[in-house]
């Protein structure tokens, strides 16, 4: 960490730090990581310099553990969603969308309870948030973050699954919260992305459309 | 003899037992010494090399035992004396005796010698003459036997009415301690117009009718000393009766002032020549009690006298700490700091009586087993002591209970060591101080936690964290994490609002509202759902309840007081705010340009009306909330020379003084006085920069979190550190953002920005 000039960075958000100096530090190497965090920070180090260059989030750095890659960044989309789901508590009530539908021939049935059900969609979107992070922080399938056992990493597919749904909800039904939202964080566009490149989602499933045409994963036709 | 020997168990019967059938030899002997084998292993010795040397004879054998008593009676100088004087005597009147028997029956035994032949007249005579030997040492035995049943009968009178004495001078202290909190709360309630909270929760048994009911310490601590009102009236009355038949009524009812004196720090001695030779006759109460139960009397007495020394000297050093304080701190502080001292004494106390009460016979046993046992013991103690602990835990008690337990915990450990070894002294003291340790794990935050906070009353706490969530969890509904001792909490509830990391958090004092301010420059306001609401219940937009706007940067402090709310900005602003009204915002302030943004605030718990606000120019500023006026500003030009690197991490008010405690970068926490505006104290607390602070609501304890991944627990009265826990990892060079204590459950929590939270029992 020591720089050219013999000056230590110290990567901390102090008290009374502006926003716009929160977590505005250089880029720390990856080898020089030597935390359990690592690839979080590395992650969200790549996010903070572009949140716009999907490839190069994405790409893995060389003798990264693969598991451990896509826990990382499931981890990431779940969190940033949280930021899509602030958005659609204002406008997205019970009464507005009963039931987590995309289209008219998606409805989703809630996984969070005993038996699922059918939960309004901000019900859903909630529920499925909070079960994601308690699945991804569960002690008992993710214990470690440096390394990820192969039973644990199925469980990933689920949880992209569910929590996708969240962006076909908001695409459909709220697209002005979704381009909004997509514009400042380009997350839909990501996870698609990420989904494809690690095959964790079948792509008749992949319903929201996503623009560019860049890689292998177009999206499906228009809905 | 054998009726006398079979009657008591005392060892005092063995050799004579033996005795009776003397005459054959070593065999007997032996068996004398081996009746003193059993008693104990160095009296088996001791009583093997007297048959051994003895060549069979009975006086070796009686010497043997005479030797015995002594041995075991030796733990209590006064017992051992006459026993051990006894068989002394009786050794020598042997001696004498054997030549005098030999000139009395002189003649035939010499003829005899000439002519060696037994005549039938001669070993008449000799066996004659022998019982009635054996019939005088019998009575002599007698005699002895029933001296020292007196002794040990007064000796278990004068211990009882010390007992008596010690637990009415506990009930007069609670009494006046009582009649203290009584006042203070008085004078709060004068003061400040409501009850006062802490003093309540740590009374709640305080409705006796002046101490002299139901007894001692707060109702979660009675378990051992729920001796009740009836029951110590019987007590006293029965040890009168009991004192008066032995006849010492008056003397000990003089001696009593002297005992008042005496108590903490008892002298065997002293006891010993006042019961001196009294009480020869007949006294039936003790008799089932040998002199094993003596010497067990004796060993459980001891270690009494010593933990009421060592007692005596943790209450005495608070003392000496008391005085040593900084002139500033109120008389406030130096009564709860001896009150804790005191309830520990008391709570030590309580624990003695009940074991003493219960153990006086069984100790017969346990002497007798003692060093097997010993090792048990000791295995066995601590743990009970902690589930001791435990159980108060449960039993909601107050934070400044804290103290207690820890002072309690030594003693407890030093009461163990003394049982073991008998040696007195407080050596096994330290190694039984209450420690922390984590329980509860919560675990789902996607990001660094940064700000926790716990609910007033209920086990129950609020997490804020950079992935923009807060969550609240209810440390009663856990999940059993596998392979590990600690528990994992799942989030009952997740608060979404804030638009970027969520940084502080702030708690009304009823506990329904909680309020968070957010790097967005947004303070929601929350209503508290239910403890037991189901997490995946529907959502409730008004858990919501409202958004202070006014920040225009990130909001990095906020704390509460009563309904006000104060937050300082990443803007350089500090607001007052009353949530819930027509106008929330009341005012904001501002300090010159050259004291740079703020960085955390706090109200000044001890005035009302007053705000202290760090500033990046590493000062503290103090504000009148009405006036909007500096009231003082907290700084040492030479402490505090060259800036950098001292920016103030945290600041907090010390919850009953007028003292500001602040965590630096620069591994220091410092102590302010309010008052004069002057550094206190220094201290380089961490090896990296402090970042966190909470102050027990008794104001007796600091917690401080660091970027060294590790919390300490502070003892504020010596500003020593009392326990360091590694607690969080790091993510990039920070590592623990906050740290907090519970205001009535003895809970401790860290938050780290490893995305956990940990709190710890």
């Amino acid at each position: 960490m020591k720089m050219a000039d013999g000056s230590t960075i110290l990567r901390r958000n102090r008290p009374g730090t502006k926003s716009k100096d929160f977590c505005r530090w250089p880029d720390e190497p990856l080898e020089e990581m030597d935390s359990t965090l690592a690839v979080q920070q590395y992650i969200q180090q790549m996010i903070k310099r572009d949140p716009s260059n999907v490839e190069l989030i994405l790409t893995m750095p060389e003798a990264q553990d693969e598991g451990v890659w896509k826990y990382e960044h499931l981890r990431q989309f779940c969190m940033e969603l949280n930021g899509l789901a602030v958005r659609l508590q204002k406008q997205c009530s019970p009464s507005t969308c009963t039931q987590m539908t995309a289209t008219d021939q998606w409805i989703f049935l809630c996984a969070a309870h005993k038996t699922p059900k059918e939960c309004p969609a901000i019900d859903y979107t909630r529920h499925t948030l909070d079960g994601a992070a308690c699945l991804l922080n569960s002690n008992k399938y993710f214990p470690s973050r440096v390394s990820i056992k192969e039973s644990s990493v199925t469980k990933l597919g689920s949880v992209c699954r569910r929590v996708y749904r969240i962006f076909s909800h908001a695409y459909f039904h709220h697209r002005r919260i979704f381009d909004e939202f997509e514009a400042e964080t380009y997350l839909c566009h990501r996870f698609t992305h990420f989904v494809t490149k690690y095959n964790l989602m079948s792509k008749e499933n992949l319903i929201v459309p996503i623009n560019e045409e860049e890689n292998a994963a177009p999206g499906e036709s228009e809905a | 003899m054998g009726t006398n020997s079979g009657a008591t168990a005392g060892i005092n019967n063995k050799p004579v037992g033996g005795a009776a059938v003397l005459g054959v030899g070593v065999a007997n002997s032996a068996v004398g010494g081996g009746g003193g084998g059993v008693l104990s292993n160095s009296l088996g010795v001791s009583g093997g090399i007297g048959g051994g040397s003895g060549g069979g004879l009975s006086i070796s054998g009686l010497s043997g035992g005479g030797g015995q008593n002594a041995n075991v009676g030796g733990i209590m100088a006064g017992m051992g004396g006459p026993g051990g004087g006894g068989g002394g005597n009786m050794g020598s009147d042997d001696g004498m005796g054997g030549p005098g028997g030999g000139g009395g029956g002189g003649g035939p035994n010499n003829q005899q010698a000439t002519t060696p032949q037994y005549t039938i007249p001669g070993i008449l005579h000799f066996i004659q003459h022998e019982w009635s030997r054996f019939e005088l040492e019998r009575s002599q035995w007698d005699v002895d036997r029933a001296e020292l049943q007196a002794r040990i009968a007064m000796l278990l009178g004068e211990r009882k009415c010390l007992e008596s004495l010690k637990s009415d001078l506990t009930r007069r202290i609670k009494m006046l301690e009582y009649a203290l909190r009584q006042e203070r709360a008085k004078f709060y309630r004068l003061k400040y117009g409501t009850d006062p909270p802490q003093l309540n929760e740590l009374k709640p048994s305080s409705n006796d009718d002046g101490g002299l009911g139901s007894d001692v310490a707060t109702d979660s601590e009675v378990p051992y000393s729920s001796v009740s009102n009836t029951t110590w009236r019987q007590g006293r009355q029965m040890l009168r009766q009991y004192l008066a038949e032995i006849g010492y009524t008056d003397n000990i009812i003089d001696v009593r002032s002297n005992r008042v004196r005496s108590i903490l720090g008892l002298n065997n001695n002293a006891d010993h020549d006042g019961g001196g030779g009294s009480g020869i006759g007949g006294i039936g109460g003790g008799g089932g009690i040998g002199s094993g139960g003596v010497g067990g009397g004796g060993e459980n007495l001891s270690p009494n006298i010593n933990g009421n020394e060592s007692n005596k000297r943790a209450s005495e050093s608070e003392g000496r700490h008391t005085p040593a304080k900084k002139v500033q701190q109120s008389n406030d502080a130096i009564i709860t700091d001896t009150e804790a001292a005191v309830m520990a004494n008391f709570e030590f106390l309580g624990t003695t009586e009940m074991s003493d009460d219960d153990e006086i016979s069984d100790d017969l046993e346990m002497v007798a087993t003692d060093n097997e046992d010993s090792d048990v013991k000791m295995a066995k103690r601590p743990k009970s002591g902690k589930d001791m602990l435990t159980e108060e835990v449960d039993g909601s008690l107050g934070l400044g209970e804290l103290a207690q337990l820890t002072v309690n915990n030594e003693s407890d450990g030093a009461y163990d060591a003394n049982a073991k070894d008998g040696t007195g002294g407080s050596a096994g003291g330290a190694g039984y101080r209450k420690t922390w340790n984590a329980k509860y794990t919560l675990r789902s935050h996607f990001d660094g936690v940064r700000s926790l906070i716990f609910h007033p009353e209920e086990p129950v706490l609020i997490t804020a964290s950079e992935d923009n969530t807060l969550k609240l969890w209810n440390l009663q509904k856990t999940v059993q994490a596998k392979k590990s001792a600690s528990l994992d909490v799942e989030p009952l509830y997740t608060f979404r609002a804030h638009t970027g990391a969520v940084l502080c958090l702030g708690m009304s004092s009823s506990g329904e509202t909680c309020y968070s301010g957010g790097l967005d420059g947004n303070i929601e306001c929350w209503q508290l759902p239910s403890p037991n609401i189901d997490p995946y219940d529907c959502y409730d937009p008004n858990v919501h309840s409202g958004t202070l706007e006014g920040h225009t940067d990130a909001v990095w402090g906020l704390t509460t007081m009563q309904n006000n709310i104060v937050s300082c900005s990443a803007d350089g602003s500090v607001k007052l705010w009353s949530p819930y009204t027509k106008e929330p915002l009341l005012r904001t302030y501002t300090a010159a340009e050259a004291e740079g943004g703020p960085s955390s605030v706090d109200f000044v718990r001890n005035e009302v009306d007053h705000i202290v606000v760090a500033y990046n120019s590493a000062h503290c500023i103090i504000y009148d909330t009405e006036t909007g006026k500096q009231v003082i500003k907290l700084e040492a030009s030479q402490e505090m020379s060259g800036n950098t690197g001292k920016f103030i991490n945290k600041v907090v008010s010390h919850p009953t003084l007028p003292i500001t405690i602040t965590a630096h970068e620069d591994r220091h926490i410092r102590f302010w006085d309010n008052t004069s505006g002057t550094l206190v104290h220094s201290m380089v607390a961490h090896l990296e920069p402090v970042t966190s602070l909470a102050v027990d609501a008794h104001g007796l304890y600091l917690l401080s979190g660091s970027h060294d991944c590790s919390i300490r627990l502070w003892n504020l009265d010596n500003k020593t550190c009392v326990q360091e826990i590694t607690a969080h990892r790091k993510k990039f060079d920070e590592s623990i953002f906050d740290v907090a204590f519970h205001a009535t459950k003895p809970y401790i929590a860290s938050a780290g920005a490893d995305g956990l939270a940990k709190v710890f029992v």
